[in-house]
């Protein structure tokens, strides 16, 4: 049934070195392209980024269409190049680890697993339990009802 | 409660496997402590327990005045954990899409220009 996936896991092949799509998950100029989804903009002057361990990782995604705004505070726990970046969202508990694996041919994966239960609630039982896969969890509460 | 902190307990609630089979049980309907037990080889002081952890993050609920209590599933403390998930996974989704566009934007202006931002 459920394979090892924890949690919230997004994957996806990049046609791009290891070394470029690490460059651009830590440097504003690149994060600016594309770290608000369809619809969101992340200003260049918002971003700031410290990637070493206990560095800051802030953005502020701005809706284009209304002007709204989502400010995110991060701090890196890890920081591995070019292979490797853990930060947390002290205000929300959520840990993202994005890990980069070179397929060779200058493709690689990108992996992101999101841990969004702080770590004094994660008792052995309870991973256990999130390796069901919480994602496909909820697509099956959803159905309920 | 904020409701991040609400949240981060309705999926730690969830995390445990009884405690999901709580909440299918009561997806179903309204149901007493006993029923809630009957499936599960655990005493009623052991259930009790989850159901104290589910009621804290607000995903069932107990009348108070009845005699048998019975746990009422919150529909709305679940969908906000379901639509957290889904809102994640959209913004990754279209993340994802951004990211391999300017990848391909970046390789192609880098071929014309050479290697001079590698540092």
């Amino acid at each position: 049934m459920a394979d090892a996936a924890d949690e919230l896991v997004y994957t996806r092949v990049f046609d791009a070195p290891r070394e470029l799509v690490f460059r651009c998950l830590i440097e504003p100029e690149h994060l600016t392209h594309f770290w608000g989804p369809a619809g969101v903009s992340t200003p260049l002057e918002t971003i700031k980024v410290d990637a070493r361990p206990g560095g800051v990782f802030e953005t502020m995604m701005v809706n284009d269409a209304d002007g709204s705004q989502y400010p995110v505070r991060a701090v890196f726990v890890e920081v591995t190049e070019p292979e490797r970046l853990v930060w947390t969202e002290p205000d929300s508990g959520v840990t993202t680890t994005s890990t980069l694996r070179d397929l060779g041919d200058s493709r690689t994966e990108v992996r992101i697993h999101q841990v969004n239960v702080p770590a004094e609630y994660r008792s052995p039982e309870a991973q256990a339990g999130f390796r069901t896969s919480l994602d496909r969890f909820a697509a099956y509460l959803a159905k309920l009802g | 409660m904020t409701a991040q902190y609400r949240l981060d307990a309705t999926f730690a609630a969830l995390a445990d496997p009884t405690r999901r089979a709580m909440v299918e049980r009561l997806a179903r309907g309204d149901a007493t402590v006993n029923e809630l037990a009957a499936p599960f080889a655990m005493t009623l002081p052991g259930i009790s327990k989850h159901l104290k952890v589910l009621e804290q993050c607000g995903l069932i609920s107990r009348t108070r005045n009845a005699q048998f209590r019975p746990c009422h599933l919150e529909r709305a403390a679940l969908d906000s954990a379901v639509g957290w998930i889904e809102e994640n996974r959209r913004i990754w989704t279209e993340r994802f899409e951004k990211l391999d566009r300017h990848l391909r934007d970046i390789q192609s202006t880098d071929q014309t220009r050479g290697d001079d931002d590698r540092g």
